[in-house]
């Protein structure tokens, strides 16, 4: 129908401008929580003790945040006594620590990355995140990321999900079939450590628990704009900002 | 002179037979299938020799046998047209005889009934040469007969199910209907004549009425039609091939249905030369509405032996198609056309015994291999046998016309010769010509799809079925695979020195020589060459073809069919230029991706299969899902009919299973082969019905017969 | 078109719950006793032999016309509880107690009279080990065959009680000669297999056995449970403040009407009172998460038949709405909302006003999606006569949520069995009868529109006053909670001990009925439709898979 065409222009450009310039709009990040000085050690103590998921450490009179464990509960957020300060930005992708510097993929890949995206039991919000980056506002195809059906063709294995039992075959053959070089990206809590769902007999608890990880994407889900600076991360486009604490990643 | 050298041969030949016969039937152990390796690969080089002395020197050969009085004589003659198919079928018989000895060893492990073989093989070589070099109409049609009858004998061979001899027989008794029309188209022919010999009858010919010739010439191209597979009297085919043992299918398809041509060609082209479009016109829509037939159920077919059948159906169809057009040019005073038409359908006959033979031959190391011809069981056969896969992929190749093997070249220039109709003036006929070529086109393009199916499905993905044998002695068998493979590619690559060896044939039929035209010495054509039309000369100086002389190199190594007055275009094409181009292009793509490039790293993995654990041989697709959208397509033609859908079920959502069973009924036994099975039975009980054994009543019969004679001879 | 629709469509009828205590008890007599149903549950009917339970099932579901819910299967100490619930329209659940001594390996099946209640009695087995005598087909269901040998039970309580699920330990014996049960017997017919990763890796984790001859697809075979990350066992033993954060999180873009759904159920147990701002500010949210979910549901049927345009407006409406959530509440999934007791937070005027704008907005745009998508013929084609599921199939395979209402069902919650707020809204909820795609898109456009209405009248109805009644201490005992989740009804059943801590956790999804109804779609259909018909149903994995 030629009336798509039009109104499709009609709209004009929808896209941010992200990453030239910093995507400010409403509701595209729900943020995370930073480390908050507290007035006493005792006071950082209950704030960490208010984390279901040990992602706040009391250090002192501060409250550290882990923020790969974070789960997005938001009880630190609201709701509860000791809440942390939280920063609405989403440039929060990390290096797996205990690997080394993270070797970006070569410059050939700035502008062709092919990524293929494996929902290893992921609750439904990463996957569509990752899916939503495909949308008009987001628009990634500009950046030259693209989705890949086959691993054949694939650069980035983009994990979601805490790796499921049943699919643990499917991830490792998803894997073991895409050609080198390759990078693993780990998207939302679950995928890095489990989640709220651990590690049980029928949860890996993880990716990294199965393959080698390369750089993790915290959020539960993380919004379209954490993974897409993920993504750009990955070719070195973007460099990981924060560094997870080193007792995590490779649990 | 040549004579003495011809003769020598063919005298030769026969005492190789007989001594081949002798041999066979009088040796045990091994000795009847060295005896038969032997004697037969000496007698198809003699043939191959006879006919290529013959040909190269373009001088007949002919010597009476002896006459009898009353009888005419018996004489043979080996004319330019005979020598043809007698180097087509020595070309096929060498390897078919070397893969004879080699599938019974791998096959049969040595334990095959070979001396009744061996006398039928020899037998049956023996009357084809007869067929091919008889220059009498007696001679003729009894060499015709003592083949038909040695092919049911061969067909029947591995006699062991039921179906098999009813294949036969229906085979036996197709021939014989057609052996009758043939002596009735004859016997028509040759009403007064002095004596049987061809040229006499070409003579009497002349004087044929417009009836008589059309008599004459429906009774000879269906009576010989039927061993060329034409539809509607093919139905016995498809039965007979796949009942024929694999060691005698070579030949069957090779040999035996190049004579249907002959048998056309040399009493409805030769002998009688003075027929009306009409009959061209009923040949050519007959030739396309097979070839179309042949190849739809080829498509669908998914037994492999079968398979070939069918498309050794489509290919009679073809090879008559542009016969019929070389008549219709003929009649309406195209020599050159006519003779390009001819000139096409006898290379595409030639490669036809070429490729078919090889694919047969394939097809009977596959079922050696594997002990199935069921594509839907096979698959990955590739891996199983490397060299036959290589062979078969340029059988399969050439059977689809693609370039630079040698189906191309037939096919091409059969298209072309339908596309020249613009020289014909009825616009009905011309009509009627782009129906049949496109038609051809069709048929081209399914021939491919076919192909690709045969291919895919056997050779490549995973292993299908649970085969009960390992592989074979597979090296063995190389030698007439490849040696075929090669034939395939030497004719699609140099069909320029293959056209003027069948122009030889071709002028004195069509009046004209097609070889001006088709290859043209046109790099080394001067104004002053009387070889060629000054017209046709200014067209190529016009296209630049003169700038070409000094680099490239021979004459005319391009096929080429010059456009009408009003529309000089020229279509050429040259399969060795662009074999050379290939290949210069495949060796240059290796270099670069092999050594161009730095640091390259093969490795393999595992197919990707979505992640499953194994990709099972159940989730790959099968002949018949490849072939089901022709089948869907074409639905009006196959009228499948339903033999059982249910379902077994417990609830809606939960199936325990769906069964679905097709049964297809061949068009021409359904429109002709059972309507009339059905009558003569009707007809049959209806008599019955008179021999009730009461005496009174026979008398009664005798009685108002002799009433109803003398009543006859009463009016007369 | 709706108009035409609904003329077609049988009435929805009340069924009195004295009625069907009166039927039954005249039918089974001394087999059975009836009793008032408590926390949840309206009628309670125990047997007292396992025997009638079959005719007892078909009674309820084909003669008086109740719906079924779902199985929930509890090892006490001593005993087995199995509690098969059906929805008697208008009136609330009926739960069918069955109870077994533990030594018992085998109850009988009821899914030859109630097909819906196939899979729930597959997963049982699968998952405890007990057997339903006379079910065809057990086994290889969510423990795949091609990993888990038979004989595993993962949701058995462990011998020793102190051994948690993260301790817990199976053995797992990958079995190379595993081959999928094809039902096509065609000669030549093969099956193609999609997945578990497929489609860009943007689709779910599943995995489809699409049997064929060429051409149309036979039948397609879906394997699930890809995904199953055994939630009902991580949640045991654990308070009821993490199994929250699990239920929240195990179907993350319906993860308010679960959370919504438990936190009811937990309420029962604990008889707390929610107040009535919190009671809206819930329909509030909940018709929020709807109105995504189906704008999102749009984007999926648009792509599907590769109207590209649509497809990216639909996407936008989408993310707007995502922004939008995000920017009310802190969460672009709602994530942390919900709490036993109301909400964990307030919110202010002007939240509501940013709010009703963005909703207004979407809808806006969603009007003009609609009518543009009414207009293009090519889309239309590729909608109509797919995937057909008939209003009697629907029924026998119980289909709930919006293609249960695509279907001619009237299976709606919020109407039928009202939870939470929704007492004195006022909402249409639509139903078509052709129960082909289009019939599933226009149900979703429909009931887009009827959130938004909701949505506004939650804040119009909002009055002040607190959002949470506080939760101090837990009462042993279980409880039923239920809410329309966008894609159907979520079911969640609680079994607390005194201490707060989880002994048994149930939850059953609207993705797992309609998984089964998804089979009755997707027979005798163009290759080329299989997305489509995917896209129309719009079904959860995870939702299914837990």
């Amino acid at each position: 129908m030629s009336f798509w065409f039009w109104h499709g222009l009609k709209k004009g450009v929808r896209s941010t401008h992200y990453p030239r310039e910093f995507e400010s709009a409403a509701g595209v990040s729900p943020g995370r929580p930073v480390a908050t000085e507290f007035d006493s050690a005792a006071e950082a103590v209950v704030a960490a003790a208010n984390c279901p998921a040990d992602a706040i450490v009391a250090r002192g009179s501060a409250a550290e945040v882990k923020l790969e464990r974070c789960i997005y509960c938001q009880h630190c957020h609201y709701g509860n006594s000791h809440l942390l300060e939280w920063h609405s930005d989403y440039e929060w992708t990390m290096a797996v620590p205990g690997r080394g510097k993270y070797q970006p993929l070569p410059t050939a890949y700035h502008r062709s990355l092919h990524v293929i995206v494996v929902d290893a039991g992921d609750c439904g919000a990463c996957l569509h995140e990752v899916k939503q980056l495909n949308n008009p506002l987001y628009n990634m195809h500009r950046l030259g990321i693209f989705l890949t059906a086959t691993p054949r063709a694939a650069d980035v294995l983009l994990v979601v999900g805490p790796v499921s039992e049943n699919m643990r075959v499917p991830l490792l053959k998803t894997y073991e079939a895409m050609p080198a070089p390759k990078r693993i990206l780990a998207v939302g809590a679950c995928a890095i450590n489990g989640g709220v769902f651990g590690r049980t007999f029928m949860s890996a608890g993880g990716v990294a628990s199965v393959l080698p990880v390369d750089l993790l994407v915290p959020g539960d889900p993380p919004p379209p704009l954490a993974i897409l600076h993920g993504l750009l991360a990955v070719t070195g486009r973007k460099s990981p900002v924060l560094q997870a604490a080193s007792s995590e990643g490779n649990s | 002179m040549i004579d003495p050298w011809i003769g020598g041969a063919l005298a030769l030949f026969f005492i190789l037979c007989a001594c081949g016969v002798v041999l066979t039937a009088a040796t045990r152990g091994v000795y009847p299938l060295r005896a038969l390796l032997v004697f037969s690969s000496a007698c198809s080089v003699l043939m191959m020799f006879a006919s290529a002395a013959a040909l190269a020197s373009g001088h007949s050969f002919a010597i009476d046998l002896w006459s009898l009085e009353g009888w005419g004589r018996f004489s043979i003659r080996l004319d330019m047209l005979s020598a043809i198919f007698l180097f087509a079928a020595g070309l096929v018989y060498l390897p078919a005889s070397l893969f004879v000895r080699n599938l019974v060893e791998v096959r049969f492990r040595g334990r095959y009934p070979m001396r009744r073989y061996g006398v039928l093989h020899f037998a049956l070589m023996a009357s084809v040469v007869l067929i091919l070099v008889a220059n009498d109409a007696p001679l003729f049609l009894i060499s015709w007969e003592c083949m038909s009858v040695l092919c049911y004998f061969l067909v029947n061979y591995e006699q062991s199910a039921r179906t098999d001899i009813r294949a036969g027989y229906i085979m036996l008794v197709m021939s014989e209907a057609g052996f009758l029309a043939a002596l009735v188209a004859f016997l028509i022919l040759g009403r007064g004549t002095p004596d049987w010999s061809f040229s006499s009858l070409a003579g009497m010919a002349q004087h044929l009425s417009g009836s008589a010739v059309w008599g004459v010439f429906l009774l000879g191209f269906l009576g010989f039609g039927v061993k060329a597979g034409l539809v509607p009297v093919n139905f016995w085919l498809p039965r007979s091939y796949t009942a024929a043992p694999a060691v005698f299918v070579p030949v069957f398809a090779g040999v035996t249905l190049n004579l249907g041509f002959y048998g056309i060609l040399r009493l409805d082209a030769q002998l009688m030369s003075n027929h009306s479009v009409g009959t061209g016109l009923f040949a050519l829509v007959t030739g396309s509405i097979t070839a179309l037939v042949g190849i739809l159920y080829a498509t669908t077919e998914n037994d492999l032996k079968k398979m070939l059948a069918h498309s050794s159906i489509e290919n009679a169809g073809i090879i008559v198609a542009a016969v019929g057009a070389s008549l219709v040019f003929h009649a309406s005073g195209h020599a050159v056309a006519a003779a390009i038409a001819l000139t096409a359908a006898l290379y595409h006959m030639v490669n036809h015994s070429v490729y078919k033979t090889l694919l047969f031959q394939g097809v009977g190391e596959v079922e050696a291999a594997t002990g199935t011809r069921e594509m839907d069981r096979l698959g990955g056969l590739a891996r199983l046998l490397p060299g036959l896969s290589v062979v078969f992929l340029v059988g399969c190749l050439s059977i689809s016309a693609i370039p630079p093997f040698n189906g191309f070249v037939s096919e091409w220039l059969t298209l072309q010769c339908l596309l020249r109709s613009a020289v014909l003036l009825s616009s009905a006929v011309k009509v009627l010509f782009a129906l049949c070529g496109a038609c051809l086109a069709l048929t081209a393009a399914l021939a491919v799809t076919c192909f690709v199916k045969v291919y895919a499905m056997s050779f490549l993905g995973i292993r299908r079925g649970d085969w009960r044998h390992g592989p074979g002695q597979a090296g063995r068998t190389q030698f007439p695979l490849a040696y075929l493979a090669v034939a395939c590619l030497l004719l699609g690559i140099l069909p320029t020195y293959v056209i003027p060896v069948l122009n030889r044939a071709v002028e004195p039929l069509a009046g004209a020589s097609a070889a001006a035209s088709l290859v043209p010495p046109f790099f080394s054509a001067t104004p002053e060459n009387q070889q060629l039309p000054p017209a046709f000369v200014d067209d190529f100086h016009n296209l630049g073809a003169q700038t070409g002389r000094h680099v490239l190199p021979g004459r005319g190594l391009v096929v080429l069919v010059r456009g009408s007055e009003k529309n000089p275009v020229v279509f050429a094409m040259s399969t060795s230029y662009s074999f050379v181009a290939l290949a210069i292009f495949l060796l240059v793509t290796w270099f670069v991706a092999t050594r161009g490039s730095r640091q390259r790293s093969v490795t393999r993995h595992e197919l990707w299969a979505g992640g499953i654990p194994r990709l099972l041989p159940e989730m790959t697709y099968t002949a018949t899902g490849f072939s089901n959208p022709v089948r869907v397509v074409f639905q009006a033609i196959f009228r499948p009919n339903i033999v059982e859908d249910s379902r077994e079920t417990v609830a809606v959502h939960f199936r325990t299973a769906i069964l679905r069973r097709r049964d297809e009924t061949h068009f021409v036994d359904r429109l002709l082969f059972h309507p009339v099975g059905e009558a003569v039975g009707w007809l049959a009980r209806l008599l019955a019905g008179m021999h009730h054994g009461r005496l009174n009543a026979y008398v009664a019969y005798t009685l108002a017969f002799l009433l109803i004679i003398l009543v006859l001879f009463r009016l007369s | 078109m709706t108009a035409m629709g609904s003329s077609q469509l049988t009435p929805l009828q009340r069924i009195e719950l004295e009625a069907v205590a009166a039927a039954v008890q005249a039918q089974f007599g001394s087999g059975i006793s009836v009793e008032r149903g408590s926390r949840g549950v309206a009628l309670a009917i125990r047997l007292n032999e396992a025997n009638v339970l079959a005719a007892l099932s078909k009674a309820l579901f084909w003669d008086i016309g109740c719906s079924f819910g779902g199985l929930i299967v509890e090892e006490l100490s001593d005993r087995w509880r199995l509690s098969y619930l059906f929805l008697a329209s208008g009136s609330g659940w009926i739960e069918v107690v069955l109870e077994v001594p533990a030594a018992v390996q085998a109850v009988p099946s009821i899914s030859a009279e109630v097909h819906a209640a196939d899979w729930f009695e597959r997963e049982t087995e699968d998952l405890f080990g007990l057997r339903f005598e006379g079910h065809p087909r057990l086994g290889d269901f969510i423990l795949h065959d091609q990993i888990w040998p038979e004989g595993v039970a993962p949701h058995r309580k462990p011998q020793r009680r102190s051994v948690n699920v993260h301790q817990m330990h199976f053995r797992r014996r990958p079995n190379p000669d595993w081959r999928p049960l094809l039902v096509v017997q065609d000669p030549g017919s093969f099956a193609m297999p999609v997945g578990p990763v497929y489609e860009g890796g943007i689709g779910e984790s599943l995995h489809f056995m699409l049997e064929t001859v060429g051409e149309d697809v036979l039948r397609a075979v879906p394997r699930l449970f890809y995904k199953f990350r055994a939630v009902e066992k991580i949640a045991e033993g654990q308070q009821v403040s993490d199994v929250l954060l699990l239920a929240e999180r195990f179907a993350a873009t319906s993860s308010f009407a679960h959370s919504l759904a438990f936190s009811l159920a937990v309420e029962r147990i604990c008889a707390l009172e929610v107040p009535k701002r919190a009671a809206n500010l819930r329909v509030l949210l909940a018709e929020l998460e709807r109105l995504r979910h189906h704008a999102g549901a749009i984007t999926g049927i648009c792509e599907s038949t590769a109207l590209a345009v649509a497809a990216s407006q639909a996407a936008i409406i989408e993310e707007r709405l995502l922004r939008a959530s995000c920017e009310f509440a802190g969460h672009r999934y709602l994530f942390g909302l919900n709490t036993p007791g109301g909400l964990r937070r307030d919110f202010v005027s002007r939240d509501f006003e940013n709010l009703t704008g963005a909703v207004d907005r979407a809808v806006e745009d969603l009007h003009v999606l609609e009518d543009r998508l009414h207009f293009t013929s090519s889309f239309l084609d590729r909608l109509e006569d797919v995937g057909v599921v008939d209003p009697s199939k629907a029924r026998d395979l119980n289909l709930v949520g919006p293609v249960g209402r695509a279907s001619g069902r009237g299976h709606d919650l919020r109407r039928e069995c009202p939870y939470g707020g929704y007492d004195g809204y006022t909402f249409e909820t639509p139903r078509e009868a052709e129960g082909d795609g289009y019939a599933r898109l226009r149900v979703l456009f429909q009931e887009g529109y009827a959130s938004a209405g909701l949505i506004h009248q939650a804040v119009e109805r909002m009055e002040p006053g607190p959002v949470a009644a506080p939760c101090d201490s837990f009462v042993a005992g279980a409880a039923l909670g239920w809410a329309e989740a966008p894609i159907g009804s979520a079911l969640h059943w609680i079994r607390l001990d005194g201490s707060g801590v989880v002994e048994r956790y149930r939850a059953i999804t609207a993705s797992f009925n309609n998984w089964l109804g998804f089979h009755a779609a997707v027979e005798d259909f163009a290759f080329q439709d299989f997305p489509i018909i995917l896209a129309t149903f719009g079904l959860s994995a995870t939702e299914c898979d837990r």
